[in-house]
């Protein structure tokens, strides 16, 4: 009914703004903790002050928070949008237009289906804390990942340059190469909890396993949590692999973006990176689950909050070891990425299977 | 071309033959945790070092090597190439001579003199008009090396040619004796042609 | 002319050269492809044998020899090479140096100065002279309207002095003093000021006399060179056209003057070494004063036109002269400073259209003298004498006074000089179109009614024909200024224009045709004139041959 619209609206409004919000502090964070751990300085110039005598107070907290770089995020936007929207002449000026748009829907249309607390039990009403409570969240989350490529392969086709489109192509090999390791090592956490319902997938890892080991998925699928994450990681395109853009050398699928439109890219590759910090989270750390808290320890409207907490602060961290990874490790020559993704991360999610599938008999 | 000694090729064959890495070496994933390790030393150690700094604590410990570019600047060299200048005799005239050297020498073709009688036939000649286009100067030294007058130094310790416009980087004989003497808004005079009293008043005038 | 010539043969650095009696050994060495360096020798002087640079060994002679003045005899062995020479040219390379000042970076000579030349060559030295230098008095002094004099310079090879005294035989320069104060100079009150002046400056070896109208202009290494032939008289000295050959890079020099100098270029049958100051200093014209658009008269200015519109206007008006059978109401006036292709172009051009009132203008008459000076300011009357054109300059005038043309062209003169300004004026209103083609602007130019900018001698390539009969090439040193064009250009635009079919595109080929057409200039060609031009054969003679100049 019209209030059940009203509940779903607001989630999908929180859910958004959270999700936009991180991914712009990201550009923040991004420049900011790379700077820290190179014994940088880093982001620290932009800032604005009011003209107005009575606005002192606001100008020294603009000039403090000018002095973090908090205001280069604002200063980017600004400058993304003022820039020249340019669409080379041989380019296809509709698909041009389409494709970081394409990019950047799919990618935020996929938090849909990630629960990111328990139930909310308010005026007799049970609010799943979830914009979508699809019984194939998995799926659903995965099919929408991939839709993701034709963003990119449309932005190198479109922009009638040929290195473009030659980046376009690495980016499309490179994800169906990662996209079925990726798929793959999840059969095994289907295969133990038994279901591709995220929200309860979630549920049965609130257990302890032999009385203190959480029974996330990362303590029951080790290997497969290693190959999702390098898969992920694969999938969001950034450093390590970072072929597809790798815009000094070898020349990406956005080569030919300028403005806004470059931004909407940009703006993909954060939202698809809090996208995979919130699946590991779902699938391999508990969620919106905290350990060794008991069910009933606070009442279960408090319990729910605390849950979101705990995810928010889980999600943060793997945005965190995402961004060090970024920062630590230089890039994969496109043999070795093609290697590691089809003789390396794909064999041994099979194995990772059967190992599944034998444990489990074993264990029920 | 000459064969390369037998010597020679077994060192190159030694740096190019890769170690053979052991099982652990080849899952990479203890490298990667050991690579995560040093920088998120780093981070850690930074960031408390920075939060530290906010409140005055461990001033004297550095947390970033950044020099903070045009609100502090490092010292340079004396030895470093840096934007030129035209010495000058004692009464403000310039050292030059007018030889044209240096913009014979000029790789770049930046240097433009325009000579004029000296009244002492001693000197002889003299720079009516020196320009030199920044724009174009690869500051290869060059014109200094080739001087015989040692007229022309680049020891200024300027290095920043900021300009609005490329006409802004042009510097007149004005500003080559007197470096710093224009305002980077300003124009150059371009191609001035100065007699020996405007250099004279030049160097009164400050 | 049956005279038995005696010959002597000598040996060269191995080499057996045959020589007529009476050569020196210097000419016999430059014979023998083993030159030898010199200061004061000048082949056109007499030799003074002063400078002592070129010692040469010859056999059975106890100490080295002077090249210059030793004549070659009958199996004499001669080394130029040898570790004796050099050693001695080294030590005469440092004696001359020995007062020489350090100021190369000053002297206009520097690049083209024998001193660095030879050193470089022949010197290499550690100094041993470690005494104080003897300062001479005069330090760029001017002795002369266009000579300044640096005595530290000079090492005394009298060249100069020998030019004043032998050439011109005016006798203005000296050498004063003795041992090492002896100095060049002038005698009190009397300044080197006669018309041939300029040529001490090109017989100095050193930078001791340079030319005031050069000076620090241009350093000598961003000059280029082109052969020409002065186009100041009828003599048609052959010069060498220096201009700034780097003036794309650097156009500051000169305030961006084109052309540097001139200087005489060798050629035995016309000026031999020499050139006149009016010559030397006339190319002024060449960067000053230049019309560089096509101008058209409107109301009582000009607009600036193309080349299109305006030769559209000629030939509609060519045109309808002819559709009307008038063409008796066009006349010419050509100029005897045009080449001999542009006469032959114009000749054939309006000829083809059936003008007959074409004209040679007169050249102008101005001082002379019996070495190389002419009466005749212009380079080629006599090429427009070969030609048969009409000198009938004033009939064509008169009839355009009578209002008996409607389109009178006429090419480089000045008529207001022609015909006074009275008349110059009437001509101007009676015609319906005056056409002037000229590269200066002059006052003709307030009356044309359309100003074709043409290019001057030094931006074309064509030929001069000089009193004698003897054509010599002139060559295109810089681009035309503007849209400045030849003459011969634009006459075969216009012919284009109006159903003329021409079979060449380029100076040489006009002058092929004009070889082929006029009888006078039977059997030349570009490569027949080569550097030192060629006689127009006389009826009967070899055309090839190089005639003697009657006025050697």
């Amino acid at each position: 009914m019209w209030i059940d619209l009203v509940i779903k609206f607001a989630l999908a409004g929180i859910v958004l703004f959270a999700v936009l919000n991180l991914a712009g502090i990201q550009t923040w964070v991004e420049r900011k903790q790379s700077a820290v751990m190179q014994d940088r300085v880093g982001a620290n110039r932009a800032y604005f002050t009011l003209p107005w005598w009575w606005a002192a107070p606001i100008n020294w907290l603009l000039r403090k928070i000018g002095g973090l770089g908090l205001l280069h995020p604002l200063a980017d936007v600004i400058k993304l949008l003022t820039k020249e929207d340019f669409v080379p002449a041989s380019g296809s000026r509709l698909l041009h237009w389409l494709a970081p748009w394409i990019s950047v829907f799919f990618a935020l249309v996929a938090f849909a289906a990630i629960p990111f607390g328990d139930s909310l039990h308010l005026f007799g009403r049970t609010i799943e804390l979830q914009v979508a409570h699809l019984d194939a969240a998995l799926l659903y989350v995965l099919a929408l990942a991939s839709i993701g490529i034709y963003g990119v392969i449309l932005a190198g086709l479109a922009s009638g340059n040929n290195l473009a489109t030659l980046g376009g192509l690495r980016a499309a090999s490179q994800m169906f190469a990662y996209e079925i390791a990726l798929g793959v090592s999840l059969i095994g956490v289907i295969l133990w909890y038994g279901t591709l319902d995220l929200q309860e997938i979630i549920r049965r890892q609130g257990d302890l396993l032999g009385g203190w080991l959480p029974a996330w998925g990362v303590c029951v699928q080790p290997l497969g949590c290693v190959i999702f994450m390098t898969a992920a990681l694969a999938e969001t395109k950034r450093i390590p692999f970072d072929l597809p853009e790798g815009e000094p050398e070898i020349i990406g699928y956005f080569v030919e973006y300028s403005g806004m439109k470059f931004g909407l890219f940009f703006l993909t590759d954060f939202v698809e990176t809090v996208l995979v910090a919130a699946l590991t989270t779902v699938l391999f750390f508990g969620g919106w689950q905290i350990p060794w808290l008991a069910p009933g320890a606070f009442s279960p409207n408090v319990m729910a909050l605390l849950g979101v907490g705990a995810f928010t602060l889980k999600v943060c961290v793997f945005l965190w070891l995402f961004m060090a990874i970024r920062w630590t490790l230089p890039r994969f020559r496109y043999d070795q990425l093609m290697r590691l993704g089809w003789k390396i991360l794909f064999p041994l999610s099979l194995a990772n299977i059967g190992a599944t599938g034998v444990l489990r008999v074993l264990v029920r | 071309m000459a064969t390369l000694s037998d010597q020679l090729l077994h060192r190159i064959r030694e740096a190019h033959r890769r170690r053979t890495l052991s099982w652990w070496e080849r899952i990479y994933l203890p490298a990667i945790a050991q690579g995560l390790w040093v920088t998120s030393v780093h981070f850690w150690r930074n960031l408390f070092l920075h939060l530290a700094h906010r409140v005055g604590l461990f001033r004297r410990i550095p947390a970033a090597v950044t020099v903070q570019y045009p609100d502090e600047q490092r010292p340079t060299a004396p030895r470093l190439r840096t934007r030129h200048r035209l010495m000058q005799r004692e009464d403000g005239t310039p050292r030059c001579v007018g030889c044209m050297l240096c913009e014979t020498v000029c790789p770049a073709k930046c240097i433009y003199i325009v000579p004029g009688e000296h009244p002492d036939p001693s000197v002889e000649k003299y720079a009516r008009s020196f320009d030199l286009d920044l724009g174009k100067c690869v500051y290869c030294g060059y014109c200094v090396e080739v001087c015989p007058e040692d007229a022309i130094r680049m020891d200024t310790q300027r290095h920043d040619i900021a300009a609005f416009s490329r006409d802004g980087m042009w510097l007149d004989i004005i500003e080559l004796l007197h470096p710093g003497s224009r305002k980077h808004t300003d124009p150059p005079k371009k191609f001035i042609q100065l007699e020996l009293e405007d250099f004279r008043r030049l160097k009164q005038s400050g | 002319m049956a005279e038995p010539v005696k010959t002597v043969t000598l040996t060269v650095d191995g080499k057996s050269v045959t020589v007529p009696p009476g050569t020196t050994v210097l000419q016999a060495c430059e014979q023998a492809d083993s030159p030898v360096p010199f200061y004061c020798y000048h082949p056109g002087l007499s030799i003074a044998g002063n400078c002592r640079i070129c010692l040469v060994e010859i056999e059975k002679a106890p100490k080295l020899q002077i090249a210059c003045y030793t004549q070659a005899a009958e199996g004499m062995v001669v080394r130029t090479a040898s570790d004796n020479v050099l050693q001695g040219r080294q030590d005469v390379l440092e004696f001359l140096l020995v007062n020489h000042p350090l100021d190369c970076p000053v002297c206009d000579q520097a690049g083209e100065c024998w001193l660095q030349d030879y050193y470089m060559a022949y010197g290499l030295y550690n100094q041993k002279f470690d005494e104080q230098k003897v300062k001479k008095s005069a330090k760029a002094v001017s002795i002369g309207p266009t000579v300044m004099l640096d005595m530290e310079r000079c090492i005394l090879c009298s060249r100069c002095v020998r030019f004043c005294d032998e050439i011109t035989k005016t006798g203005e320069l000296g050498i004063f003093n003795r041992g090492d104060h002896s100095e060049l100079g002038i005698h009190p009150g009397k300044p080197l000021d006669n018309p041939y002046a300029g040529n001490v400056v090109d017989v100095c070896p050193v930078g001791a006399l340079t030319d005031k109208d050069f000076r620090f202009k241009c350093r000598v290494w961003y000059l280029g060179s082109t052969s020409s032939v002065c186009p100041g008289c009828s003599k048609g000295c052959n010069i060498e056209i220096h201009d700034n050959r780097e003036r794309g890079q650097r156009p500051h020099i000169a305030q961006g003057r084109r052309i540097m100098r001139l200087k005489p270029r060798y050629n035995p049958d016309v000026n031999q070494w020499w050139m006149c100051d009016e010559g030397r200093y006339g190319y002024k014209f060449i960067d000053e004063n230049r019309l560089t658009q096509v101008q058209l008269r409107d109301g009582s200015g000009y607009r600036a036109g193309s080349w299109d519109e305006a030769l559209g206007l000629l030939t509609q008006t060519l045109r309808r002269l002819k559709d009307a059978q008038q063409l008796d109401r066009a006349g010419v006036v050509l100029s005897t400073h045009l080449t001999n292709e542009d006469l032959y172009v114009a000749k054939r051009v309006f000829g083809g259209f059936g003008i007959r009132s074409l004209a040679v203008q007169p050249a102008r008459q101005g001082s002379q003298d019996d070495f190389l000076r002419r009466a005749d300011k212009s380079p080629n009357t006599r090429g427009a004498q070969a030609m048969g054109l009409s000198f009938d300059v004033k009939a064509v005038l008169e009839r355009a006074a009578r209002k008996e043309l409607s389109l009178l062209w006429v090419f480089g003169g000045d008529l207001v000089e022609l015909a006074g300004e009275a008349q110059a004026k009437t001509i101007a209103d009676s015609v319906d179109l005056l056409v002037f083609q000229g590269s200066n602007v002059n006052r003709t130019c307030q009356l044309a009614h359309m100003i074709l900018p043409s290019a001057v001698y030094a931006e074309k390539d064509g030929t001069f024909t000089n009193e004698a009969g003897r054509v010599q090439r002139i060559r295109q040193a810089v681009q035309p200024l503007g849209e400045a064009k030849p003459e011969w250009r634009v006459l075969l635009d216009v012919a284009d224009r109006t159903g003329f079919l021409w079979e060449f595109r380029d100076a040489q080929g006009v002058f092929g045709s004009l070889a082929s057409h006029e009888a006078a200039f039977k059997g030349l060609s570009y490569d027949v004139l080569g550097d030192q031009g060629a006689m127009l054969p006389q009826k009967g003679s070899d055309p090839s041959g190089k005639g003697s100049d009657p006025n050697r």
